[in-house]
Formats: structure tokens, sequence, C-alpha cells
């Protein structure tokens, strides 16, 4: 069928609301956009070219910079698969140190997101609100590890330092303060009747279309879909972890899922703080051959690492899915799809929490 | 130093237009700039404004080890912007290549080789504190006096 095109509106590569490069190709009639068309490549870097055939040792650190805002789930399931590999079982008080720190990552990245999204709809005080409470997570993952962002915490059978008992108590208080804090932050969300406007009701992803295109993390569990591999993993499945998920399939719901799993989060890390036993932090053991695929949930969505290794711990093979890929499919041919205006293009691309350079690698 | 240099001078001391460009980052050093607005490192409280638009941009921040997509973009971004104007490169990647620099890379650092660079802020990534001070001791250099010291 032939369309009726007035423009063909591009947004990016470089805009205000972007954090990334990228570039939406919109086919428009007045503000209503008919079809959309994600155009990526500018930075596209050859990370997995270059891990082939180097060390262990030194893929774990390239595996980290495949993203700056969800690092830590990038090292977490490159050591597992090279772990699940060797036989080697991390100590109990590690398997514990790596759920608080992989959840303290995700709170942060969600708490990024969600401040994305309000900024992109010039809510800018919920916005600083959110961006502010995002430093108080910064401040604890330096405290246990030593660094903001890419901290290089977890390595096979273990992690890198321990939590001493005063610090566990610091980051006790600091989750009461998180979700004080939160919990006024979603009541204004909810409550704004502004807030309703721009997202209840706009970038609808209906549950069938989410399956058919393979949508995951909040973005699929806003449309009803029940797919969290945090539940197939042994240490969130001895802390009780069941997924969140709503209905509303809009863009009010991907936030509020976000919101709610940063909730989700301080609670599995106070389960975590309070199963922790004293005892060893590192194992240590030697990489075997071997390959796997192995996955695990990122903030945004399922992460898939399959690698194959040598008998001296080189990484033979590397083929990495990030959850990015699959929801900016979806969010170009199915949400953008019926937008009403044009301001609605970056509020709906935001809401999916695109990683460009999760994508591209 | 005439009457309008004067005023210049003092106008430019709080107004500081803040554009940054990701020419190949992991985003790292990109959250850590977002870091620098909020309230607690308050880049507004110095007269620096982040606007992300070369046109209206003094300082531009460069992010990433240069993938070849930006070869053709980078130069004719830079050239859109108006004098006086100043190019930092945040991070380890726009000066050496950071971990991305190895045989069989797509990226082409440094940065250096396509626009001048006034500034280079080392780390992986370095801290909003650290963004923060290199602008705020760069800019009076560049600015201060920039018409006087031209003739």
């Amino acid at each position: 069928m032939k369309k009726t095109v007035d423009v063909s509106l591009p947004v990016g590569p470089m805009h205000p609301c972007f954090k990334e490069p990228c570039r939406i190709k919109c086919e428009t009639r007045g503000e209503y956009v008919l079809s959309a068309e994600v155009e990526l490549g500018y930075v596209k870097k050859g990370i997995e070219r270059i891990m082939r055939g180097r060390p262990w040792q030194e893929v774990m650190f390239l595996a980290e910079r495949v993203c700056g805002i969800c690092s830590v789930i990038h090292n977490f399931v490159f050591i597992e698969a090279v772990e699940n590999i060797s036989g080697i079982v991390p100590t109990e008080r590690a398997a514990f140190l790596r759920v608080i720190v992989n959840e303290l990552d995700r709170m942060q990245s969600h708490l990024l997101a969600n401040y994305s999204y309000c900024y992109t709809i010039e809510h800018e005080t919920l916005a600083m609100y959110l961006l502010n409470l995002r430093e108080t997570v910064m401040d604890q993952l330096e405290l246990i590890t030593g660094a903001r962002v890419t901290c290089a915490y977890i390595i096979p059978g273990g992690v890198r330092s321990d939590l001493s008992a005063e610090d566990a108590e610091r980051l006790r208080s600091a989750l009461d303060h998180i979700d004080a804090e939160l919990s006024r932050f979603i009541r204004i969300f909810e409550t704004g009747p502004l807030i309703a406007l721009r997202s209840k009701g706009v970038g609808i992803l209906t549950k069938e279309a989410a399956i058919e295109a393979h949508a995951v993390g909040p973005t699929a569990r806003a449309s009803g879909i029940d797919n969290d591999q945090r539940s197939t993993h042994p240490t969130y499945k001895a802390l009780g972890f069941s997924p969140i998920i709503r209905q509303e399939a809009d863009n009010y719901a991907r936030i509020m899922v976000r919101f709610e799993e940063v909730f989700q989060s301080t609670g599995l890390i106070r389960s975590a703080l309070a199963a922790l036993k004293e005892g060893p932090i590192r194992g240590g053991g030697t990489i075997k051959a071997g390959s796997i695929k192995y996955r695990n949930e990122a903030p945004r969505g399922e992460l898939l690492y399959e690698l194959t290794t040598d008998d001296y711990g080189r990484i033979l093979e590397i083929a990495i899915q990030t959850p990015s890929i699959p929801n900016i499919q979806v969010c170009a041919h199915e949400m953008l799809i019926d937008a009403q205006s044009a301001a609605d293009i970056t509020s709906i691309f935001i809401s999916s929490d695109p990683c460009i350079a999760c994508t591209e690698r | 130093m005439s009457m309008l240099q004067y005023l210049k001078n003092t106008v430019r001391s709080r107004s500081i237009h803040v554009a940054y460009v990701n020419v190949g980052s992991c985003n790292g050093c990109d959250i850590e700039i977002l870091a620098c607005l909020s309230p607690r490192y308050d880049i507004e409280q110095y007269g620096i404004y982040v606007h992300n638009n070369p046109r209206e941009a003094d300082v531009l921040l460069i992010t990433g080890a240069f993938s070849s997509q930006w070869e053709d973009k980078l130069k004719p971004l830079w050239d859109k912007i108006p004098h006086p104007k100043v190019a930092v490169a945040i991070g380890n990647c726009p000066i050496s290549g950071c971990v991305f620099n190895r045989p069989e890379t797509l990226v082409d650092p440094p940065v250096s080789k396509h626009i001048p660079i006034a500034a280079e802020i080392p780390g992986c990534p370095p801290r909003p504190t650290e963004i923060i001070s290199t602008i705020l001791s760069l800019a009076p250099i560049i600015f201060k006096d920039y018409e006087e010291t031209k003739k």
C-alpha cells in the first residue's frame, strides 16, 4: 500500500534527549508517525573482534566496557560463563556479594533510565530528584567496589574485596534513605496529571507484538510477559525472587516497572545482607577448555554470552547478545507507529531504555 | 582593555555552554557527564549549561575512541561551533583508545588527529569533579581577552 508522506523527519544523531548517538527516521503525516526506522553504527568498536584469542584476564575488562551503564552485569555473566565451563563454584559469601553489587548496578541504571524519561517529557524537577538519588546508589557502589563505573568486582571463584560490618550498616541506612525518597518520587509520578497525559496510552506495545518481536526486560514485563532470567539463577532463587509484571503496556507501565524493580532490588539486597555469613570471598580455580551459552538478566533484559575457551584460558570464540537489540527493533516497528505527535517520538524511544553502546559493541 | 572586552570577559566567565559528542565510547564517560548535572555536583552553579547543541556551544566534550562513522562528521560538527571554542577529550578513549586500541579493532584513536584538543582528562571514566574542574580551569585561559589577543 502506498502511503502519503508529508515529511521524512530525522531525529538525531546528536539530540539533547539522547545520551548516545543514533538516528530515528520517521515518516510522518503532519505530526502523526506512519513508520519509523532506527539507524545505528555510530559507536561500533568491534569488541568481539578484539576479544577473540585473548586470555580471560584481558577479556574480563573488555566485557565490562561493552556498556558503561550496566558494566557489573557484563562482568557477572562473563565470569559465571567461564566458571560454569571450568566447574568453579563461588564461595557462599561471594555469591551473595555478587548479587548485592549487581542489584546496586540495576538500581542506578533504572534510576538513570527514569531520569532520561522525565527529562524527555520536560519534567526536569523530578528528573533532577532521580539523578540525585542515583548519586546515593553510586556512593554505595563505590563503598563496596572502590569505583563508580567499570569496577571489575567479580572474578572467577569469588569477588575482589570484602564487605565489612560497618560498611554493611552504612549500606542498610542508605537503602532506607532510597526507599523513603523513592516512594515520594513515585507519588509525584503517579499523581502528576501532565505526566499521565504524556505517558498513559502512549507507545502501546501489545503482548502479541512483544512476543513476536522477542522483546525482553522491563519493556516486555510492562506488556504482561513473564520473562526474567533472574528467576533461573541459583542465588536469586535462594533469595526468593519473583518478577514484576504490569499489564498496561504503555510508557507509564514501562517507567513504573523500573520504579518497582528498584524497590525489589533494595529488598533483595536486604535479604542478601541478612543471609551473608562469615567466610572466604575467593575460592580460586583454573579456567579449562569448553564452550557454553550463559544468560542472566541485565537492567534492560536478557543478556547472553556464548563463548569457547581453550586449556590456556584463552577465549577462542565469543558472541554477545545484548537486550537492547530486540528492544530497539520493537520500539521502531511497534511502539513508534501511531505516535500522535513528534514530541512523543523521543519519549517513546527513551521509555524503552535503549543502550546504543550495548547494541553496537 | 576596552570596555567592550571587559563586558565580554565578565559575561563569558559565567556563561559557558557545553555540548558533548560520543564518538564511540562505552557510555561510562557519558553518564559521568550526566552526573555533573545532578544537584550534588550542580554544574549550573558555575554558569556551565549543557545544551548539546553545537551551534551555541563554547566547549565541546568528546568521549569515545573515534569509530569510522565519525570520520566525515566530527570535523563539520567542530566547524559549526562559533569562535571562541575549545574541545576537551574525556576519558582514556579519545587520548589513546584505552582497551579498544588493539589489533583488529574498528576504532582509530586519537581524536586529536581530526580536531584540535585543548585539554585531556584521563581516567576510565574520570570522576564528575575532574570534568567540572577541567572546564572551569580551561575556560578563562581560552575565553579571556579573546578578541584583543586575536589581533
